[in-house]
């Protein structure tokens, strides 16, 4: 699948927006419980800044993908069926909800109503990152994204980037909460990279349609593209199959473990071991791990195989093959 | 209920090109047009199709053949392009089964397009908008036109006569006697889509002449021998 700039843009501003609203409200939330977890004003006050004008610029720049930015707004009005729409509707009301929170914290407002504002937000933030990555995992005709691994891995990323710009932001208003996010943000990194590991294992052992299966043919007989009737690529060749990703694959997947997930494993426990609680590991892995899932979300796409390439003979190769005298199934060649 | 759709017939099909053709031809200038097209004549043309025909080989060497599919949205029963559609712009219409979009509705996102598995649909980078067959809809609810001519485009102009268009939930209609007789086949069947357009297979023609016919003493040898052995 071609890989949209805008929505990578997306993924890592709402992915940072609703992770660290996440760990700054829970922190809020835990201190009503007696922990010792209250966050000094501004802090709150920057996260909530921070989180709203992500969000926004995530909006904006989702919005470039689309064909009529004007019309966005008529998104909402599939929501019974549409995951794209239930995404626009909820990234649309957690924008507007933590607006609400926001103003509520920075004018004082009855404590109840605070939470109120705070809970829902959480809430409405976590549907619509479950529903972006529904858009995908949903999508029965790409085997790769067709996993509830997709899903997790996308949640993941989103506590990822948030603990990160968390640990970032704690170190300067409160430094006691410096260790355990780092060993959190060390949490969800290497279940992150469990997640990746299983999602790549996965591709090898998927059963994938055939060019017999899409024309309706007897398995066993021989079948290849003479001509897709164009010239040149069209729409299908193009969306469907990024030729020029697909030769950077062998290097653009090793690339994204070590800056995802490597790189930041080595700062935190670098960090952890040695005592040196120093800005630049944090704010380097916070880094890291924006530019290495901008590059795992462009392989994430690229990664992906449309069914309808069976029809212009760009699917991954896989059939039966007649071997002494009996049908066998070939494996699955995926070039990494 | 109705459910209109396409027969192909691909013993017939030559792989002309003339249905997708004509179908650009009229579907550019109908109700559902333009469909875009860039660098026409330069290196690089491309532009949007409703009709795409792809050519197959199948069996090994020296027995192969091959034959020609012409693909153009199959207006599934179960179509997994309509709910997908976050504005509502894709839909089905209960009375004839045709998928349409609404091009004032598309806001042009192509979630559609990726969860078509045939690959029937088609950006137009000019309206910005999703395009696909439409069934000629403009032509054949069109009053004005002869009866004879109320029917798609790629229909009307297969020089083969390879296209059948009609009801295919009609026991009366010609598409579903042919797809009995014929035993018509969809593509992927296992997608869950349910398509409505259906292919009807290839078959191999063998001429069977009797033994006694070939005899010298049959009157009608000297005409067989004559037929069969034309020119040569």
């Amino acid at each position: 699948m071609h890989p949209p700039f805008s929505l990578i843009w997306f993924f890592l501003t709402a992915g940072t927006s609703i992770g660290l609203f996440t760990f700054t409200y829970l922190a809020e939330l835990l201190s009503l419980f007696g922990f010792d977890t209250s966050l000094p004003r501004n802090m709150v006050v920057f996260s909530v800044v921070f989180s709203l004008i992500l969000v926004g610029l995530g909006a904006v720049g989702a919005s470039f993908h689309l064909g009529h930015k004007m019309r966005a707004w008529k998104a909402i009005k599939r929501f019974h069926t549409s995951w794209l729409s239930r995404e626009a509707v909820f990234s649309g009301a957690y924008g507007f909800t933590l607006l609400l929170y926001g103003l509520s914290y920075y004018f004082g407002l009855n404590a109840f109503f605070i939470h109120l504002f705070g809970i829902t937000t959480l809430i409405l933030g976590w549907l619509s990152a479950f529903s972006t990555a529904m858009i995908y995992a949903s999508n029965r005709f790409v085997l790769e994204w067709n996993t509830s691994l997709t899903v997790l891995y996308y949640l993941n990323m989103y506590l990822m980037l948030g603990s990160s710009a968390f640990l970032a932001t704690t170190y300067h208003y409160k430094p006691q909460l410096v260790k355990p996010f780092i060993l959190l943000t060390l949490f969800f990194v290497i279940l992150g990279l469990s997640f990746r590991i299983a999602f790549n294992i996965r591709q090898f052992f998927l059963k994938r349609p055939t060019l017999n299966e899409a024309l309706n043919l007897p398995h066993n007989r021989p079948i290849r593209v003479l001509d897709t009737g164009t010239t040149t690529n069209n729409y299908c060749t193009e969306e469907f199959y990024y030729a020029k990703g697909k030769e950077m694959l062998s290097f653009v997947i090793p690339t994204f473990y070590v800056v995802t997930f490597l790189v930041p494993i080595a700062l935190l426990s670098y960090s952890l071991i040695s005592g040196n609680l120093s800005y630049g590991f944090y704010a380097l892995t916070y880094a890291s791990l924006v530019i290495g899932s901008a590059i795992e979300r462009w392989s994430f796409f690229v990664e992906g195989n449309h069914v309808q390439n069976l029809f212009y003979g760009l699917y991954p190769k896989e059939g039966y093959t007649l071997r002494k005298g009996y049908m066998e199934r070939r494996k699955t060649k995926i070039s990494l | 209920m109705a459910q209109f759709a396409l027969v192909i017939d691909l013993n017939t099909c030559v792989g002309c090109h003339a249905c997708a053709t004509n179908c650009k031809e009229w579907n550019t200038q109908a109700a559902f047009g333009p469909l875009s097209d860039f660098d026409p004549y330069g290196k690089e043309p491309h532009g949007v199709w409703y009709n795409r025909i792809m050519t197959y080989e199948t069996g090994e060497f020296p027995n192969t053949q091959v034959f020609h599919l012409p693909k153009s949205c199959l207006h599934c029963q179960d179509a997994p392009c309509v709910p997908v559609c976050p504005t509502g712009a894709s839909y089905k219409r209960e009375q004839d089964g045709i998928v349409l979009v609404n091009y004032d509705d598309c806001i042009g996102c192509k979630l559609c397009s990726w969860s078509c598995p045939y690959g029937c649909r088609e950006f137009d980078e000019a309206d910005k908008v999703m395009k696909k067959c439409t069934l000629c809809i403009d032509r054949i609810y069109d009053e004005t036109l002869p009866p004879e001519h109320r029917k798609p485009a790629c229909v009307l102009t297969c020089p083969a006569k390879a296209r059948f268009f009609g009801d295919i939930e009609d026991p009366n209609s010609e598409v579903y006697k042919v797809i009995k007789e014929r035993n018509g086949f969809v593509l992927f069947p296992d997608m869950g889509t349910n398509p409505a357009n259906h292919y009807l297979p290839r078959t191999e023609t063998k001429v069977h002449i009797d033994e006694h016919i070939l005899k010298p003493d049959n009157p009608l040898f000297l005409e067989v021998v004559q037929k069969h052995y034309k020119g040569g």
